[in-house]
């Protein structure tokens, strides 16, 4: 129960009724005049007032404005003359909660202050609301306000640049990654730029079209894959991108485009090439060494046969026989003379035919040196390929015809099979001339060393168009092909199953060479049954 | 008629350095580029030393070798193996066969690893020959 404060100028009422109040449960205080009751609420806070309004001095509806300017929240009953409605109506506008007539009836009374009491309870619990729910914002906005801190710092942060648009395709982030990226600093690009400006080519159209409603419920718009931007400098920056559309229920609010920057991967993937080339190349001393052994070998028995050839010279020989050549033109001809002379001849043809095949031994080695050599130096050298528009058909027949005379020599059938619809494209001549001759050559070697003798044996080399600019050469053949263990070791340095005839290097060249242009290689084998190798070229400029 | 060589080797260099080896200490050469071929040398032409290379496509080395050793025809022929492979590599490789194969076949009456000095191969010639 509440404290209450009487205001009444009769003291008899102040008695009886005090008594009756402090009875119901009420703490009660009194006053004795308007102005004792205004001294006292001022010290004390009672949340109901009880006052007469006819008081000398400081009348009631005195007292509840005072009150009420102190403390609007108190509820104030004011007592009234029997009849005087004019102050009732006048107390109520001021702001008093109720009203009695005189002479005072306890349950009017009572009643009265109960229904303050009910008011005062709501108002208690209206404020309990109003505070809890004002906490509870207060609490939520807090939290809002950290999530959204968190999340702007996790896209400051990022590694990968951020870029958002709104449904005006502004900018509306564009985090410090991009700026990376792109060159551009943030202000530059909310100020002045939109999407068109830094998405890669044809992305804003998409994005335009999910707007516009062309294109409805599309959710991602691209989805992470190498992609090429410009940067503020001109530089193509490779970048891994991905983008989607920005939905509130139904409706396309704005765009988010990742992007992570792959400068970074892109030169650690060359510098990994160059350095696996490298150690190949380390590798390849090795191979090397063994190589120009052989070489080396036959290079020293072409020396010897030339060397005994010109020791065994005919005029040493005809010296040691002591023929007077001057002498021998007489007729007629002593029949050992005719002999000896033929003798010498035959012995000094037989001699320089020694000499031709001496030096033809030191000649074929020189070529292997320098095929060796020149092997190695494609392999290891950075090279662009010396583009022209050529072809590919010349580049098949001339293969074709060089080999031509040896696939004879071991019946092997050379098909060609060119498509003579084929027009010019980009390629390096000399490099695709060797790359075909080496798998011609191999092709060939497949059927020589094939045991299968019953086999016809076949190379076919085919032309054809590949894609829509592109184009394919194959090398088929029915020879000896290869099992899992050779072609997994197909790329390796100086593996060869040719023994001293091949430098080990050539299939790798190849690649090489296929791979500068753009092209790829693949390679189909069945051991006993044959080998096909594909080379496509993609035909534009790379 | 001077006592024929046959040399057997897929590297024409090889062929070539040797024949001129035997021609040169007065023998004639006879050359076949694989096993196969030189089987048909050795029935056609009957030569009285056999200089074979292991190292030839087909194995057609080791089978001509391992041919020689086990028909009566040709087995008293003597055989210099002139490789590229070290000998115990090479005898390694004939007893693991003797082991997969038929029977035990026996060593090469020489054994010359390349590269070899023309002198130290005609020196050798001569040992069989003469």
């Amino acid at each position: 129960m509440s404290k209450l404060l009487l205001i009444d100028d009769e003291e008899g009422i102040r008695k009886v009724f005090s008594i009756s109040l402090k009875s119901d449960g009420y703490d009660v205080a009194t006053a004795a005049s308007g102005q004792q009751g205004i001294d006292l609420f001022q010290k004390e806070f009672f949340p109901i007032v009880l006052t007469d309004i006819k008081m000398p001095g400081m009348d009631g509806i005195e007292v509840l404005r005072r009150i009420k300017e102190i403390n609007p929240e108190v509820e104030v009953i004011v007592i009234t003359g029997h009849g005087d409605m004019e102050s009732a109506i006048q107390s109520l506008q001021l702001g008093a909660s109720d009203f009695l007539t005189k002479p005072m009836s306890n349950q009017l009374l009572s009643i009265a202050l109960k229904r303050a009491e009910e008011r005062l309870k709501t108002k208690k619990t209206l404020n309990n609301y109003a505070n809890d729910l004002w906490n509870m914002v207060k609490e939520k906005t807090e939290e809002i306000k950290r999530r959204y801190e968190f999340e702007d710092k996790l896209v400051q942060r990022s590694i990968d640049g951020i870029v958002a648009t709104d449904k005006e395709e502004n900018i509306i982030i564009f985090n410090p990654a991009a700026e990376e990226i792109f060159g551009y600093t943030e202000n530059e690009v909310k100020s002045a730029m939109n999407a068109g400006d830094l998405y890669p080519e044809g992305i804003t159209q998409k994005i335009s079209d999910v707007f516009s409603g062309k294109n409805r419920k599309v959710s991602d718009i691209f989805v992470g894959d190498e992609a090429s931007v410009t940067a503020k400098s001109g530089e193509a920056v490779p970048v891994r991108f991905s983008c989607a559309m920005l939905y509130e229920g139904d409706k396309p609010i704005g765009s988010v485009g990742f992007f992570q920057d792959l400068r970074g991967i892109k030169r650690l993937e060359k510098e990994l090439i160059k350095s696996e080339r490298l150690a190949a190349i380390g590798q390849t001393v090795a191979g090397l060494a063994h190589g120009v052994k052989n070489i080396l070998n036959g290079l020293k028995g072409g020396v010897y046969i030339v060397n005994t050839a010109l020791k065994k010279g005919a005029a040493d020989w005809a010296a040691e026989n002591k023929i007077d050549y001057s002498k021998t033109s007489a007729l007629p001809l002593q029949p050992r003379s005719l002999k000896r002379i033929i003798n010498i001849n035959n012995e000094r043809e037989h001699q320089q035919k020694k000499l031709k095949t001496g030096w033809e031994m030191v000649e074929r080695n020189i070529h292997k040196v320098s095929d060796l050599v020149l092997d190695l130096l494609s392999y290891s050298k950075e090279r662009e390929p010396e583009y022209e528009k050529y072809n590919p058909n010349i580049i098949g027949d001339e293969v074709c015809d060089l080999m031509e005379s040896k696939a004879k020599e071991y019946d092997i059938d050379l098909i060609r099979d060119i498509d003579r619809e084929m027009g010019k494209i980009y390629l390096d001549p000399k490099g695709i001339h060797s790359c075909l001759l080496n798998l011609v050559s191999n092709a060939i070697d497949a059927c020589i060393f094939d045991s299968d003798t019953q086999k016809l044996w076949y190379v076919k080399v085919r032309t054809r168009h590949e894609n829509e600019s592109g184009v394919a050469f194959e090398v088929i053949d029915n020879g000896c092909g290869m099992g899992e263990e050779t072609q997994s070791k197909l790329f390796a340095e100086f593996f060869s199953t040719k023994g001293t005839r091949g430098t080990g290097l050539g299939l790798l060249v190849t690649q090489k060479i296929v791979n500068e242009h753009g092209g790829t290689m693949d390679v189909v084998s069945q051991l006993g049954k044959g080998t096909t190798f594909t080379i496509r070229l993609p035909g534009k400029k790379v | 008629m001077a006592k024929k060589v046959l040399i057997v080797d897929d590297d024409v260099d090889v062929r070539t350095f040797v024949s001129s080896v035997v021609e040169d200490i007065g023998y004639t050469p006879e050359i076949a580029k694989d096993g196969e071929e030189g089987i048909g040398k050795v029935k056609e032409k009957k030569p009285a030393l056999i200089i074979l290379d292991i190292l030839m496509p087909k194995e057609s080395g080791i089978k001509m070798y391992r041919t020689l050793k086990t028909d009566s025809q040709f087995s008293d022929i003597p055989v210099i193996v002139h490789s590229g492979i070290a000998k115990r590599t090479f005898l390694r490789s004939q007893k693991a066969l003797d082991e997969f194969g038929d029977q035990p076949v026996p060593e090469p009456e020489a054994y010359l690893e390349k590269p070899v000095e023309p002198e130290e191969l005609g020196a050798m010639i001569k040992k069989f020959l003469s």
